[in-house]
């Protein structure tokens, strides 16, 4: 019984991880039609340039939130940079953008390689969050369930930001007709680099939160990018509600998949993806980007 | 002669390697109506493409109100003061109906007329304020014609583009639609009005451009045409 508590509330835990790093993924396929193959370069540089402020190497020693913050922010600048500077120079031609993706993110895990070595750098436990919530007698470690509610949050903020805002209608007015909403004014290449920072800062903030779980290691980006892709491709692009139910199923699926049939994991958790692309290709909450 | 609102100078336009508008030109004067007609394929979308900047032609120029714009990506063009009613309408299905009319607000450019606000166009089009937080998908065609042109409006344009506003809508909604461009008219803006049926456009219009394959075909008043100077069933086919 505890067992399956247990892998019920870690399922959940991973999904909110999996959702504040693919919300973004989410927005900037909905919005400029590529797959950011660097999304999970970002997840695991938000995590290294997390443990350096946590003090490992640099040197000082920040607050672990303070921390995780300012790691968003800094990867949400190198996803704006890199929005600017490399893929608007290529605006328009999809193929071309979605390969400068994938070899920045081979430079990318060459560089964190370089920078931070090649062995797993582990994350402590935030000391205020180290406890466990005892429920009758099963004990939930307290730190999992902070993760929880803060994807939660994110979820909130996010929903009201696109559904509430005149920016998040901008957004969304982009991901429905990008030729017309040009046409009626908007800059759809300024909120290509808004969400674009947007999901960069999210994966970076999802990848030195997840620290004290997973740890942070060589091969991270590439173990994060295709979870990513599972959700969005179940849930449909650019729909966040989509990425929410996405990620819970893939959290459960991942976590299941190794707790049962280990040698299977992959199987069992690309399997749904491909059922989906063939028999439900928008996804599926595809077409509403709620 | 007023000043010109829109003009198009030896147009040379393609999509790929498809040749769609050949040395096309045509103006509107400021506080005219210039009816765009022309079958099937005759490339009037092709024209407002352009005109907008969806399009960048090869060779030849745009100009708004004197400036050029040729070549200027459409969200400058919009800038002009350049606003479009699309064929087909798209409005943004999954914004409500009033973010599809706040996220194309602009200050604009002032006429004698009072700015278009959210509020102003629904008083124009009180069915929309009934239907003001719905989503715009779930509308009826009739609505979604009317919620493109307030959205154009919003943006408080000088230069008005509607391509095909009737097309696949109810008899009475259409009179409705004739009925606000001419409101439109009235108020002073410029406007170009695409349509394949001549007769909507001839009563409205205070000159018309034919285009046929392509290439224009005619250009007169529409009193001219009125009084049967031109074989027009040679342009447009039987109707
Ligand atoms: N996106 C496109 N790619 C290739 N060819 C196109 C495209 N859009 C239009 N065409 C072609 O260009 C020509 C002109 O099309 P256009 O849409 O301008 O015609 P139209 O006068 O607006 O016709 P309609 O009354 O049917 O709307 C047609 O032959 C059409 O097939
Ligand atoms: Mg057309």
């Amino acid at each position: 019984m505890t067992f399956w508590l247990l892998l019920t509330v870690n399922s959940i835990t991973f999904g909110g991880l999996l959702f504040l790093l693919s919300a973004g993924f989410s927005l900037i396929f909905g919005l400029m039609r590529i797959p950011n193959l660097t999304h999970g370069s970002m997840f695991m540089v938000g995590a290294y340039l997390g443990t350096s402020l946590l003090g490992g190497t640099s040197g000082f020693t920040l607050n672990f939130w303070v921390a995780a913050l300012i790691a968003a922010v800094e990867v949400a600048i190198l996803g704006a940079l890199m929005e600017r500077l490399l893929l608007r120079r290529l605006a328009g031609q999809q193929l071309a953008q979605v390969l400068v993706t994938l070899g920045v993110s081979f430079m990318a895990a060459d560089l964190c390689l370089m920078g931070w070595g090649g062995d797993p750098i582990s994350v402590a436990t935030p000391p205020h969050l180290a406890g466990f919530v005892r429920v009758d007698g099963a004990a939930f470690p307290l730190y999992r369930m902070a993760v929880i509610l803060i994807a939660v949050v994110f979820a909130v903020a996010l929903w009201l930001m696109l559904e509430r805002t005149r920016l998040g209608a901008m957004i969304r007015a982009g991901v429905d007709d990008p030729q017309m909403a040009r046409v009626v004014g908007i800059r759809v290449s300024q909120l290509f680099t808004i969400v674009f920072a947007l999901g960069a800062g999210l994966a970076g903030f999802a990848g030195i939160i997840s620290g004290p779980i997973l740890s942070v290691y060589p091969g991270l980006d590439q173990d994060m990018l295709p979870l990513a892709l599972v959700v969005v491709i179940l849930g449909g692009t650019g729909s966040l509600l989509g990425s929410f139910v996405g990620s819970i199923i893939v959290g459960f699926i991942y976590n299941f998949g190794q707790a049962l049939l280990p040698e299977l994991a992959y199987f069992v958790l690309f399997l749904p993806m491909v059922l989906v692309l063939v028999l439900r290709p928008q996804g599926l909450f595809g077409g509403q980007i709620l | 002669m007023a000043n010109s609102a829109l003009e198009l100078h030896g147009i040379e336009a393609y999509y790929g390697d498809s040749h769609v508008l050949q040395q096309v030109s045509f103006r509107l004067g400021e506080g005219r109506l210039l009816g765009l007609l022309g079958r099937n394929g005759a490339g009037k979308s092709t024209c407002m493409n352009v005109s907008v900047g969806l399009l960048p032609p090869r060779a030849g120029s745009v100009e708004v109100f004197g400036a050029t714009v040729t070549r200027l990506p459409p969200e400058s063009v919009a800038a002009r003061g350049v606003a479009l009613v699309p064929q087909g309408r798209r409005i943004f299905k999954s914004l409500t109906v009033r973010e599809n009319l706040m996220v194309a607000a602009h200050a604009g450019f002032a006429t004698s007329h009072e700015p278009w606000t959210a509020d102003t166009v629904f008083a124009m089009f009180p069915r929309l304020a009934e239907r003001r937080g719905q989503l715009a998908g779930y509308l009826s065609g009739g609505e979604q014609q009317m919620l493109a042109i307030g959205r154009a409006l919003m943006a408080n344009p000088r230069v008005l583009l509607m391509d095909e506003p009737s097309e696949g809508l109810a008899p009475q909604v259409v009179a409705e639609v004739m009925a606000t461009i001419r409101k439109l008219k009235e108020s002073g803006l410029s406007i170009v009005l695409v349509e394949q049926n001549p007769k909507l456009v001839f009563d409205i219009a205070d000159d018309i451009v034919i285009l046929n394959s392509g290439r224009v075909a005619v250009v007169s008043t529409a009193e001219q045409l009125k009084s049967g100077g031109v074989d027009l069933r040679q342009h447009l086919g039987v109707f």
